[in-house]
């Protein structure tokens, strides 16, 4: 009889559909492009061939040039150095927004996804009214009151992003739980804090990932939108977003400088977003959320 | 129907009182700004203005800084319920008056832009999801991701710079006057504000459309030879309208936001670039009074998308199997 | 071969392919079948045979990716041609085509009145007065009487009720030929006869042709003038039912047939085809059943099978018949030869005591479900004991209530001297005892197990939750694996790689790792392939006899209850109607549920349908939602 199992190997009546979509040629592009990123984040000032906040008073508003790649902004700044320099404030005030809301949002997506009962109807309560929250519009009127500075709406930027992530991992959490498998480990006596991090979490990790990638993208098109308004970054600090608001007024003389920082917010977030996309896709074949 | 009717009216009637609920909660909180920013209240309060004790003293009575925080709470709501909050510290006029002046561009902008929103999203949306896997389809979903990912203030001064600066169709800033002269200065930071909207509707309006396609109720109603209409607007629309409607309280929350950014962009004088003018001046009642309006804006369409949610599902009122 | 001329519908050389990556896959490979005027035909055929695919060919209706060759002649038209609105004029007029599941077949935010007034052919202008008339006179037909049904959604309905709406509005525009995509498999036991009675009757009085998919042999034969056995992708037996069931001419047929026990004995052994369902794709150039055939030889990989004609009507795509013919005789008959049943002795000590017990679900603080009610049983050391109920009758709360999974709201549960009414109030001691003396198989043997780990470290983690200082878990985990029939290496697997039938086996691994003396089954074949499905009660049995272990059997099926129990439960509604030794409950049931649970049993002979109406405990024309 086993002989004839053997042979069955791999003939199931669910088709292992291979959803693992290879590395086309747009996500390799953006995890390219994101890396990139990166490297101007930290190695920003070591790249950047002149002192982005040295002033040439003599080129002020210039165009492009062989001495200033991207030309140079109202005060005569290098605005080539000052996007490479500017990709610091695009990147670490997302990522900490992301790993923070990550962790969080885990946390408490799985213990009120798994416990359900009053726990999960108090997170859920305060999700759905963080839910209709437009996020940046509480920070501006806090940032208002209490002063704008870049890393204290980052922290308020985590803490507001934080229900967004409870409620996709809570709801991935609620279609793991009553699925066979976990309440065999249940009968077989298997703790519960066992099976949410050894069952439930690598069966929504997917889900998880994915989601943050988005959450980077968007926490950085938050970030960037309040530097524009003037309540992110301090004056002066190059960061993309800032430049698009200042250098707004050299539309008519260099608008380099303006376009430039915002298309690569635009691109950043794209990117990312894209890559977020493809992992939902390529992973959801693992697990049991597909 | 009338089973059904009563048992609507009573769940319209409880989200009401949550709404009210809801709206005192975040008036207390919007109260506390005052105190919540660093320093004195009456500093904050005087602003530019210079400290004398006739001042200080005007500024004490005026709002009544020397009660207890829920008395003065108490009052500032009354006030609030008549509209009257204060006098804003970066111009001494007061903020009512302001407000009023500037409400009518921003809703201006706001409705064009919804407009654009719903009519170009669900559209395109269906038809994407009409025609999937097609160069539409395709087209859309490209277009669509690089669209939600670019914000509003980006595309604004792209658009900016194209249509105004470069091709000059559009006036670079303001609003205009008079209907026609709104609708053209309105126009770019319409359409920007629409742009990241629409992309967010297209991507769940296709999405619900996709998970319709596929229903086993679809596949029957074409088994007995429906006419494509039939089957387009009381088997897909019908059905596809219920997850589109869930997500139109987030869509609008973003809309607000776009808005606000795209006020400052084009230099539109709406209520969204005051209220980024008064939070870099720390203009604290004005503050208070339009995060007040925008809560209570939000709360107000978060209520009818679920009334309009209610209506359209019978399942929801009558009980699921 | 039929005369062309009698028939409204043939279907020659179908071939349905997904297109996959630049390559075709095929899911259909050649078939070829004739409707008559009036004649009702069975497709039978398991998942995978292409059963269900076929009939969405036949109405054009095939998914996205899929695409159909070959021709399907319907008055002198090849219906393969048809460009999407001429299509139009065709479905729903001339072919009628019902779907399996009632559940989602209907549009859920249309009253059951729009559903149908919409169906009705728009050539005749009603006014609305006349088309209600005629939307009460469509359901009266389908023996829906109460004109308060037209105004429900389908929500509100039961699935008999919604199959039934479902039945008129396919038939609104009084198709010539009607196809019925497994149109009682959704529903329970009971109301499955009532459907298909329906269908009979509707398909009598309007002298229409029928075409019946359907995974059941037995609802074939009583239902249909001819069938077709489907397997992978190709005919390989048409027949009709009475010769079918007198001497099946291909080892598949056979094999379909003896995969379903008798009702009426026990047999000796369980006949059960080894191996599992292939990919259709996989065997397009040989007879398709070739990996599970007791007679396969060199020939029978040649090349592609086609039918042949055997006897008059009867045709077979089964290579070696002649030489085989005999010897397929030989092994039905010693497949249904009786075996004694074993005498319960019921005076052995009680595992498993349950008094009293009833169980009340909460929904939203509004409506109460009472999902038990003062139920009581047992089950001894060592005992067989079966229990059996339709959906709603609460035996999978009563198998939850066992293992902890649930609590109970009233009464006592006592499992090997402890009280495991309420298993949060348990000690560590209390719950290890329990934990090793009772332990369950689930009915899903696709969520089962956890996908993202191996086979072997499902296992592992049984031994060492109960053992944290176990040793030789890998030896241990290899024991368990070749207990159950699987082999050692499988361990090192993913569930995705396995069929369902081996991951039920891998549950069972799971459930023995804990050495229980009792195991809960509930509905542990229910979703497997008929053809399957003996090898796990086989592996049960087997259990039993070497272990000692006792196990409590949950099922619907009576034929299968029949095979593994000693003791019988019946459940009905939350409540034990009857119970008693096995054999006597089955053949002397006494009370009217059980009567008519023994009634709906498809029998494979056409009396089956017509024979005298189930004393329902519920009218038919109900309206409540069925629990």
């Amino acid at each position: 009889m086993s002989a004839v199992i053997e042979r069955h190997l791999d003939l199931t009546r669910h088709d292992v559909r291979s959803r693992r979509r290879r590395l086309g040629l747009v996500v390799s592009i953006c995890f390219l492009f994101v890396g990139a990123v990166v490297v101007m984040a930290i190695f920003g000032p070591l790249l950047a061939p002149q002192d982005p906040q040295a002033q040439h008073l003599a080129l002020v508003s210039a165009d492009p040039s062989s001495a200033h790649w991207l030309g140079t902004d109202a005060l005569g700044r290098d605005v080539f150095s000052r996007v490479i320099v500017g990709a610091r404030t695009a990147f670490f005030g997302p990522l900490v927004i992301a790993l923070g809301s990550f962790t969080l949002g885990n946390v408490l997506g799985l213990l009120a996804g798994y416990h359900g009962g009053r726990v999960d109807a108090l997170i859920m309560r305060w999700v759905d009214l963080m839910w209709s929250i437009p996020t940046l519009l509480v920070v501006i009127v806090v940032a208002g009151a209490i002063g704008a500075s870049y890393w204290w709406a980052v922290a308020l930027l985590v803490i507001l992003t934080v229900p967004f992530d409870t409620r996709v991992v809570r709801g991935a959490t609620l279609e793991q739980v009553p699925r066979p498998y976990v309440e065999a480990a249940k009968t077989l006596g298997v703790p519960g804090r066992w099976i949410v991090v050894r069952h439930i979490w690598p069966n929504i990790s997917s889900i998880a990932i994915a989601n943050t990638f988005l959450v980077f993208a968007s926490s950085l098109v938050a970030l960037a939108g309040l530097s524009f308004l003037g309540l992110g970054v301090s004056p002066g600090t190059p960061d993309w977003g800032l430049m698009l608001s200042e250098n707004e007024t050299l539309l008519f003389a260099n608008p380099i400088a303006t376009i430039v920082p915002g298309v690569m917010i635009a691109l950043t977030a794209t990117a990312m977003n894209l890559v977020g996309d493809w992992l939902d896709e390529s992973l959801a074949g693992r697990g049991a959320t597909r | 129907m009338s089973e059904r009717g009563t048992l609507i009216l009573t769940l319209i009637g409880r989200r009401l009182i949550a709404l009210v609920a809801l709206v005192v909660i975040v008036s207390l909180g919007v109260f506390s700004l005052l105190y919540l920013a660093p320093g004195n209240a009456v500093d904050v309060l005087l602003g530019h203005r210079p400290r004398t004790p006739a001042t200080v003293r005007a500024l004490t009575d005026q709002y009544h800084l020397n009660k207890p925080f829920l008395d003065q709470y108490w009052i500032w709501l009354e006030h609030a319920a008549r509209l009257n909050f204060g006098s804003s510290t970066q111009t001494s006029l007061p903020v009512s008056e302001e407000i009023r002046s500037r409400l009518p561009t921003s809703l201006f902008l706001g409705v064009y832009a919804f407009i654009l929103v719903v009519v170009i999203g669900v559209g395109v949306g269906a038809l994407a999801a009409m025609r999937r896997g097609g160069l539409l389809d395709r087209l859309v979903v490209g277009v669509s991701v690089v669209s939600v990912s670019t914000p509003s203030f980006v595309a604004g001064v792209v658009l900016l710079y194209v249509f105004a600066v470069r091709l000059g169709w559009f006036p670079v800033f303001g609003a205009g006057s008079g209907f026609a002269g709104t609708l053209a200065h309105l126009t770019l930071p319409a359409v920007t504000l629409a742009a990241a909207g629409t992309a967010f509707v297209v991507k769940h309006t296709r999405a619900a459309f996709l998970g319709v396609l596929d229903q086993d109720h679809v596949v029957f109603a074409k088994a007995r030879g429906l006419s494509a209409t039939r089957i387009f607007f009381a088997y897909l629309l019908r059905n596809a309208v219920i997850p589109i409607v869930t997500i139109s309280g987030v869509m609008l929350s973003s809309l607000i936001v776009g808005a606000v950014l795209v006020e400052v962009t084009f230099s539109v004088q709406g209520l969204g670039q005051l209220l980024v003018q008064s939070a870099n001046a720390k203009d604290i009642p004005m503050l208070q009074c339009i995060s007040l309006l925008i809560a209570v804006v939000i709360l107000v369409a978060n209520l009818l998308a679920d009334i309009v949610y209610l209506l359209v599902d019978p399942r929801i009122v009558l009980g699921r199997r | 071969m039929t005369d062309t001329a009698g028939n409204a519908l043939e279907v020659v050389d179908l071939r349905i392919d997904r297109v996959r990556e630049g390559r075709l896959e095929a899911i259909v490979s050649g078939v070829n079948l004739a409707v008559a005027r009036g004649e009702s035909v069975g497709i039978v055929g398991e998942s995978g045979s292409g059963k269900s695919m076929t009939a969405r060919a036949i109405t054009g209706l095939l998914p996205r990716g899929l695409s159909a060759s070959g021709e399907i002649r319907y008055r002198n038209r090849n219906l393969l041609d048809l460009t999407e609105r001429a299509w139009r004029g065709v479905r729903g007029t001339e072919i009628g085509l019902i779907l399996q599941d009632p559940f989602t077949m209907l549009n859920p935010v249309l009253r059951c009145a729009s559903i149908l007034g919409e169906s009705l052919r728009t050539q005749r202008r009603l006014d609305r007065n006349a088309r209600r008339a005629e939307v009460l006179r469509r359901l009266a037909e389908v023996g829906i009487h109460d004109p308060a049904a037209a105004d429900r959604y389908p929500f509100q309905l039961s699935g008999g009720m919604r199959q039934r709406v479902g039945i008129a509005a396919a038939l609104a525009r009084d198709p010539e030929i009607l196809i019925a995509d497994e149109p009682s498999t959704a529903l329970d036991v009971t109301t499955q006869r009532e459907t298909l009675s329906l269908i009979k009757q509707i398909q009598a009085t309007r002298g229409m042709g029928l075409v019946l998919i359907t995974h059941d042999l037995r609802v074939a034969f009583a239902m249909c003038d001819r069938i077709y056995v489907l397997y992978a992708g190709t005919v390989v037996e048409v027949g009709k039912p009475a010769e079918l069931d007198a001497e099946p001419l291909h080892p598949y047929t056979q094999g379909l047939l003896l995969s379903e026990p008798p009702l009426d004995h026990r047999v000796a052994t369980m006949f059960s085809i080894p191996g599992a369902v292939p990919n259709p794709d996989a065997v397009t150039n040989r007879c398709p059943f070739v990996d599970r055939c007791q007679w396969a030889t060199e020939i029978c990989s040649n090349g592609p099978v086609s039918l042949s004609t055997i006897e008059g009507d009867r045709q077979s795509a089964c290579v070696r018949l002649p030489a085989i013919r005999a010897e397929l005789a030989a092994v039905r008959r010693q497949a249904v030869a009786g075996a004694a049943p074993r005498q319960p002795d019921r005076l052995t000590s009680r595992l498993i005591d349950v008094r009293a017990v009833s169980k009340e679900f909460v929904h939203s603080g509004r409506t109460t479900h009472r999902a038990l009610d003062e139920v009581s049983l047992s089950v001894g050391e060592n005992e067989c004991v079966g229990l059996v109920g339709e959906s709603g009758s609460g035996k999978t709360t009563l198998a939850r209530l066992l293992v902890g999974l649930e609590r109970a709201s009233a009464g006592t549960i006592t499992i090997d001297g402890v009280d495991a009414t309420d298993w949060s109030a348990l000690g560590r001691a209390d719950l290890r005892k329990l934990r090793g003396s009772v332990q369950i198989i689930f009915q899903d043997p696709y969520s089962s197990l956890d996908p993202m780990r191996s086979i072997g470290w499902t296992i592992a983690e049984a031994i060492t939750t109960r053992s944290r200082r176990a040793r030789n878990v890998g030896q241990r985990v290899a024991d368990l694996l070749s207990e159950v029939g699987l082999p050692q290496s499988y361990a090192e697997l993913r569930p995705v790689a396995l069929s369902g039938g081996m991951r039920q086996r891998v549950a069972i691994a799971r459930a023995l790792a804990t050495e229980p003396r009792l195991l809960v089954c509930d509905e542990p074949v229910s979703a497997l392939d008929v053809s399957v499905q003996a090898q796990i009660l086989n592996l049960i049995r087997r259990l039993h006899v070497d272990r000692g272990l006792g196990y409590l059997f949950i099922t619907h099926d009576l034929s299968i209850v029949r095979q593994v129990s000693d003791y019988l439960y019946v459940m009905h509604r939350g409540r034990v109607v009857e119970s008693g030794p096995t054999e006597q409950v089955l053949d002397g049931p006494k009370d009217p549920y059980t009567v008519d649970l023994l009634k709906s049993v498809p029998r494979a002979d056409q009396s089956w349908l017509t024979s005298s109406p189930p004393g329902h405990v519920a009218s038919s024309g109900a309206l409540t939602r069925k629990e």
